[in-house]
C-alpha cells in the first residue's frame, strides 16, 4: 500500500527487517566505546580492591610441640638454634582444616609434648597451623617450657577481629565487611579470634584474645567480628605473641 | 504480531547481538582473572575462588547498569532502539551472572563451617547496624527479583500473567537496582576503600536517575499539552500538515496516550500502547499498511487496531474526524479491534 514513501530519509527499524544505514553507522561507532568502556573496568577493578597481601600457606609439615587448649588451642614449638636473640619458642595457634577449631583427636592430647602434622599459614609473624594429626612425643631436651608468659601491664588497643586462617592468607583480604559472614563462620567452629591492630609507625601487631578467666571468647564476639574495636586489658607476652586479656563484655565499637 | 515476523524468531540480528553480548561477558570475566593476576603477582589468593566472586558480580552489576539505560535512551533517540529489542537476553545473562556470583559466596564464604552453607548465609551475620548490616541479604533480594523476572520473560508468561502484573513486575527491577547499590555499598566499598569504587558507583547511581529524568522531562512535553475535549467528547489535537506520511503524533487525553497516525491520505487513530510490551506504538510507522511497533515489531491494522491474521492481538481504537486541516480526535476509546472509519484528508 505503502509505494511512494515520500520521506525516504524517514528511517525506521525492527529487528526483523535491515537496519537504516546511518543506524548501523551510528552501533558501529556507539557498541565499540560501549564494549571498550566495559572492559576497561576489567582491568582497573581488580587494581583497586584489597585482595593481595603476602599471606598464605605452604605445605603439610610435623612439627613437636607442646600442646595447650586455652585461652585458645596452640602449639610451643621449640625453636632450634642459638636464640638469644629473640624468642626461644614459637607461639602457633591451631584450627581444623575446615572452617573449625582443631579436631577432637588432637587436642585430647593438650598438656603433652606432640608430634602434631598440619599446615602452616602466614602472614607476618602471626602462624596458625591447620592440624590434621597429633601422636604423642617425647619432651625435647633442654627446653624451658613457660606457660606464664610475661606480663607488660595494661594497654588500650584499637583493631578488628579477624580469623587467623582466612585473613593469614587462606582467603584475601580475609578481613573487614566483605569477610564478615566467613569469619563469623570460622569463629563459631573454634578459630582462635584474634585482633589485629597498627602501632602509630603502621606497623601490624597481633593480639590473641582470651576472657579474664583464660578462656576462649569466641561465642561472644560474633557480632563484632570485622568491626573497629578498641579493647582494654592486661597484655601478656608468648615468645613473639601477645594475649590480651580483657571480658569481652568491656570491647567497645568505635 | 506481524505478517513477517512469525518466522523469525532466531534471525541475524538476534543472534549478532547475542553474540556480542557473550562475548564481551567472556572477555571481561577473563580480563578481570588475568589482571588480577597480572598486578598481583605471588600476592594473589590461591585458587581464585574469591576473584571469581568478584568477577561475575561486578560484571552482574555492570551489564544492570547497561540494561536499565536502554529503555530512557530510545525515549532521547531512536537510534538505540536495535540495542532494545532483546533486552531480555541481557537481563536473563545478568541474572545468570548473579547465580554464579552468589554460588560462590555460598561454597566459599559458607561451606565448610559448623552450619549449613545457606542457614549461615540466611543467619550469620545478624547485627542490622547501618555499617555492619547483612549485605548480602539485599544480594538475595535483588537476585529473587531478576530471578522471577528471568523464569517470567518468555512472552508465554506475559499473556498469563497479563500486562499490568508483569509491567509491575519488570518496574520491580528498580527496587532491584536499589537493593544491589545498597548490597555494593555496604559490602564491598566498606572493604576496598579506594575512591575509584566508590566513585564509580555513585556515578553509576546518578547516571541511572539522570537519564531516567531526561527521559521522562522529554516525554512530559507530550503528556503536559492539555487539549479542551469540546460537547460532542472531541478535541482539537493540532494540524494534519503536524504530522508526517505513515508517522503518528502522540498525545494524551483523558490520562490515555494516543497514536494518531497519518497514511495514504487518511487519518486514524490508536492505542499509544503495544499488546505485546506496551511499546509505543506512536513512534512505529506504517509498514505494509500496518502500524509497526518499534519495539519488537508487532502490527496493528490502523483501521481497527487488530493485528493482521493469523494473529489476535488488539488495541482500542478512537474516532476522528477532520475540519479543514484541524484534526478531531474522540477521547472515549472503543473496545480493542473495534473498527473505525479513517478520516479521510480532501
Ligand atoms: C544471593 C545473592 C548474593 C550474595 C549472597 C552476594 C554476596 C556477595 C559477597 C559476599 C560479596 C563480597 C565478595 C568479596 O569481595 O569477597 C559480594 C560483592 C558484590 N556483589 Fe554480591 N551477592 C549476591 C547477589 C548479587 C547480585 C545479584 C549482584 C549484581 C547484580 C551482586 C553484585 C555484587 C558486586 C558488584 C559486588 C562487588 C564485587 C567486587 O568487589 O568487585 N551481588 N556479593
Ligand atoms: C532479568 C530479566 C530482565 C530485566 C533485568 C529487565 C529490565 C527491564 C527494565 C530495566 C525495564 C524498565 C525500564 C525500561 O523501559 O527500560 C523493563 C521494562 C520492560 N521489560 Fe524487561 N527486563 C527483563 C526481562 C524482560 C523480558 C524477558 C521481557 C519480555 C518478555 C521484558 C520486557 C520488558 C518490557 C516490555 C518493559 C517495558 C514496560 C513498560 O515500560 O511498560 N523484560 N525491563
Ligand atoms: S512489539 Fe514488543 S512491545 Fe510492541
Amino acid at each position: 500500500m505503502t509505494t511512494n514513501n515520500p520521506q525516504p530519509q524517514d528511517e525506521f527499524y525492527v529487528n526483523y527487517l535491515p537496519m537504516p544505514r546511518s543506524w548501523s553507522a551510528f552501533l558501529l561507532k556507539f557498541l565499540p566505546l560501549l564494549i571498550a568502556g566495559v572492559l576497561i573496568f576489567a582491568y582497573i577493578l581488580p587494581t583497586v580492591h584489597d585482595q593481595y597481601n603476602k599471606g598464605g600457606f605452604s605445605k603439610r609439615t610435623d612439627y613437636l610441640g607442646y600442646l595447650v587448649a586455652n585461652p585458645v588451642p596452640h602449639l610451643i614449638v621449640p625453636r632450634p638454634g642459638n636464640t638469644e636473640a629473640g624468642a626461644d619458642y614459637s607461639y602457633y595457634l591451631l584450627a581444623a582444616g575446615n572452617k573449625a577449631g582443631p579436631p577432637k583427636k588432637v587436642m585430647e592430647q593438650a598438656g603433652n609434648w606432640v608430634t602434631l602434622t598440619g599446615l602452616p599459614i602466614a602472614r607476618n609473624n602471626l602462624t596458625l597451623l591447620a592440624a590434621f594429626k597429633a601422636e604423642t612425643a617425647e619432651a625435647p631436651e633442654g627446653f624451658d617450657l613457660d606457660l606464664k608468659g610475661k606480663s607488660l601491664g595494661e594497654f588500650t588497643v584499637e583493631g578488628e577481629i579477624v580469623d587467623p586462617k582466612c585473613y593469614n592468607g587462606v582467603m584475601k583480604p580475609g578481613r573487614t565487611k566483605t569477610h564478615r559472614g566467613c569469619a563469623i563462620r570460622c569463629i563459631s567452629g573454634g578459630i582462635p579470634p584474634t585482633l589485629v591492630s597498627h602501632n602509630a609507625q603502621g606497623d601490624t601487631i597481633y593480639f590473641v584474645l582470651s576472657d579474664l578467666e583464660d578462656q576462649a571468647v569466641n561465642d561472644r564476639v560474633l557480632n563484632i567480628v570485622g568491626d573497629p574495636l578498641r579493647i582494654t586489658g592486661e597484655v601478656v607476652q608468648f615468645g613473639d605473641t601477645f594475649v590480651l586479656k580483657a571480658d569481652p563484655e568491656t570491647y567497645e565499637v568505635i | 504480531m506481524s505478517v513477517s515476523y512469525k518466522s523469525i524468531q532466531w534471525n541475524r540480528q538476534k543472534i549478532i547481538y547475542d553474540l556480542l553480548l557473550v562475548a564481551t561477558i567472556a572477555l571481561y570475566l577473563y580480563l578481570f582473572v588475568w589482571s588480577t593476576q597480572w598486578f598481583g603477582g605471588a600476592d594473589v589468593e590461591r585458587g581464585l575462588r574469591a576473584i571469581w566472586i568478584r568477577a561475575y558480580g561486578s560484571a552482574a552489576f555492570i551489564l544492570l547498569h547497561v540494561i536499565l539505560s536502554i529503555g530512557p535512551l530510545t525515549r532521547l533517540s531512536p537510534k538505540f532502539y536495535p540495542l532494545l529489542f532483546n533486552r531480555r537476553h541481557m537481563g536473563v545473562v545478568m541474572f545468570l551472572l548473579g547465580v554464579q556470583h552468589a554460588r560462590g559466596t555460598l561454597a566459599w564464604y559458607h561451606d565448610f563451617g559448623n552450619l549449613d552453607p545457606i542457614v549461615s548465609l540466611l543467619t550469620g551475620n545478624l547485627n542490622f547496624g547501618f555499617i555492619p548490616f547483612p549485605f548480602e541479604l539485599l544480594g538475595i533480594g535483588g537476585l529473587l527479583i531478576l530471578g522471577l523476572m528471568a523464569i517470567t520473560s518468555h512472552d508465554f508468561w506475559l499473556h498469563n500473567l497479563t500486562a499490568p502484573v508483569w509491567k509491575a513486575l519488570h518496574m520491580c527491577v528498580y527496587l532491584a537496582y536499589s537493593l544491589l547499590v545498597g548490597h555494593v555499598f555496604l559490602g564491598a566499598l566498606q572493604t576496598n576503600k579506594h575512591p575509584f569504587l566508590t566513585i564509580a558507583v555513585g556515578i553509576g547511581l546518578v547516571w541511572i536517575v539522570g537519564v531516567h529524568f531526561w527521559a521522562a522531562r522529554k516525554e512530559a512535553g507530550c503528556d503536559r499539552q492539555t487539549f479542551l475535549i469540546n460537547t460532542e467528547g472531541f478535541a482539537d489535537i493540532g494540524s494534519i500538515s503536524e504530522i508526517p506520511e505513515n508517522r503518528a503524533k502522540v498525545v494524551t487525553l483523558a490520562g490515555e496516550r494516543i497514536a494518531v497516525f497519518k497514511y495514504d491520505g487518511k487519518i486514524s487513530a490508536i492505542s499509544n500502547v503495544c499488546q505485546h510490551q506496551n511499546g509505543p506504538l506512536g513512534e512505529g510507522k506504517i509498514l505494509d499498511g500496518c502500524i509497526t511497533c518499534p519495539w519488537h515489531g508487532y502490527q496493528y491494522r490502523p483501521e481497527d487496531g487488530a493485528s493482521p491474521p493469523p494473529f489476535t492481538e488488539k488495541v482500542p481504537t478512537f474516532a476522528v474526524r477532520l475540519q479543514g486541516d484541524r484534526i478531531f480526535l474522540s477521547a472515549t476509546p472503543n473496545l480493542p479491534g473495534t473498527p473505525v472509519e479513517p478520516a479521510v484528508i480532501a
